[in-house]
């Protein structure tokens, strides 16, 4: 395959930055229909058009997803991107693969593919970026003979369940992350690979507050991991941060000088409720109205331990489309039992209502946050059979009556003044 | 009343034979038995598939159901090629 004049994408090689055009041009000596990338790459900067077009009937047989049809719109001058298949793999646990594994991957993919990947794509996957029809199924025979791995979700499927490290490496997991997802991915084998829904879904475990995996904003159900409880303090060691013998942070800004460790300006003033302060040399924390931010935790983690009755918070909602704008997933659950004992069966039976009511009432295409908005939260909650709660509401102290509706409060909403004001003076 | 799962599956290969695009989505076949659960319609459609009377058509983002002889009509053995 001939190499196409590039001046366009030439020039995004002579910045400081690392430049894929030029990874690219290095595969394009092993697999020259990489030249044909970039050939039809500089078209489209040239036309300010894509010459993709996606979709169609690929696949493998049985299943759904896990591959993204793509071809070129000017075959005839780039033959070597005719067929273009994304496909996605669902990847390990917290991504914890072996080199070996890794090697295995791109063997297979130098075999049957371009050659190409993206590690990770936003899903999680690893996703393998090229490749022809007649391709496919040999690729997946080895990949699920040989490599022991199976094809991620795409389109309106479950999409691959991702996780944090979890108690793998993390003291503050509130519980096994990597335990829930994998359990949950083998038991939504059906829903990961045949198309289910209105659009698409997607599960993200974090262990704690810090929510790693960023699920409370990527993710349309996001189990984060919390407590019930109250802080763990360490008096001891809240001294020994104080008297400057302990990094704060855990040493992770310790790149300059930023003088001695201040307690009131580094984490007391910083507390979002201001439930934190100091009695003496004592920390204080009035625990009923901490939001769990972790914020105290993460400048003092040998002082400061989430508690020990431990479960999770589910959010229900988030997407990040482009055009839309972002958003945040909603708390509807503030906590509950993350229990392998029963298989995870409480977060089980709240997915399955979810699923139940989003299949009925979502629109084509309308991701599951959309149909929240549309109905409403007092509405979705009540088809959830969950009762409202003051956290879920945005500003509880200003807003108290938004859940209640006229018949749950006596006299209703229509009322004589003039009677009531005989009780009840201005 | 709810029909039988072969009544049901005769109505939705029936849908997609005749609904005015050759892809559907699966909540296009909700209508077929009103009384039908989402997910035992999706198990139905997921199970027409796999006897090769309904195939797997992407757009992409979205995966849709599709008759084989009208997709293939459409679009070609090798897809929107």
């Amino acid at each position: 395959m001939p190499k196409h004049d590039t001046p366009l994408l030439d020039q995004l090689e002579s910045g400081p930055w690392p430049s894929f055009v030029t990874d690219m041009k290095r595969m394009a000596e092993k697999k020259p229909e990489v030249y044909d990338i970039l050939g039809q790459l500089e078209l489209s900067f040239k036309d300010r058009i894509t010459h993709w077009k996606h979709g169609g009937i690929v696949g493998v047989f049985g299943y759904g997803g896990g591959i993204v049809g793509r071809y070129s719109d000017v075959p005839q001058q780039f033959p070597g991107v005719e067929h273009f298949h994304t496909v996605r793999l669902n990847q390990p646990a917290s991504k914890y693969y072996s080199t070996e594994n890794l090697r295995a991957i791109c063997d297979l993919w130098d075999k049957y593919g371009s050659g190409m990947t993206n590690l990770h794509g936003s899903t999680g996957d690893l996703v393998l970026l090229g490749t022809r029809t007649e391709n496919l199924e040999p690729l997946f025979w080895d990949l699920t003979h040989d490599l022991g791995q199976d094809l991620g979700g795409s389109g309106s499927n479950l999409r691959t369940p991702s996780c944090c490290l979890g108690q793998s490496r993390c003291e503050w997991a509130c519980y096994d992350t990597q335990e829930v997802c994998y359990a949950l991915t083998m038991h939504y084998q059906d829903e990961i690979h045949r198309p289910a829904f209105p659009y698409k879904f997607k599960f993200k475990f974090s262990g704690c507050p810090n929510d790693c995996v960023a699920a409370i904003a990527r993710s349309d159900f996001a189990l984060i991991g919390t407590w019930k409880d109250d802080i763990r303090i360490d008096q001891a060691a809240v001294k020994e941060y104080m008297a400057g013998n302990y990094p704060a942070n855990g040493g992770s800004h310790s790149g300059r000088d930023w003088g001695a460790f201040d307690i009131r300006k580094e984490v007391l003033d910083l507390c979002p409720t201001g439930c934190m302060w100091m009695e003496g040399d004592e920390l204080k924390i009035d625990n009923s109205e901490c939001t769990r931010c972790m914020h105290c935790i993460n400048v003092m983690p040998r002082a400061l331990r989430p508690g020990t009755e431990m479960g999770a918070t589910v959010c229900i909602g988030a997407k990040a489309p482009i055009l839309d704008g972002a958003q945040f997933g909603t708390m509807v659950i503030p906590f509950v039992k993350v229990d392998k004992e029963n298989d995870f069966q409480d977060v089980i039976d709240i997915i399955e209502n979810v699923w139940d009511w989003w299949m009925e009432v979502g629109k084509n295409r309308e991701r599951v946050g959309e149909t929240m908005q549309r109905v409403g939260l007092p509405t979705f909650l009540e088809v959830m059979g969950i009762e409202p709660t003051p956290q879920h509401v945005k500003e509880p102290r200003s807003n108290p009556y938004v859940f209640w509706k006229e018949e749950e409060v006596e006299g209703g909403f229509e009322r004589d003044i003039k009677e009531f004001r005989k009780r009840n003076a201005m | 009343m709810a029909l039988s799962k072969e009544e049901l599956k005769e109505a939705m290969i029936q849908k997609a034979e005749k609904a005015p695009k050759p892809q559907l989505y699966v909540k296009d076949f909700y209508k077929c038995d009103p009384d039908a659960k989402p997910r035992m319609i999706k198990n139905i459609a997921n199970e027409l598939v796999r006897e090769g009377k309904l195939m797997f058509w992407s757009s992409g983002s979205t995966t849709m159901y599709a008759v084989p002889s009208r997709i293939k009509d459409e679009e070609g053995d090798e897809g929107i090629n």
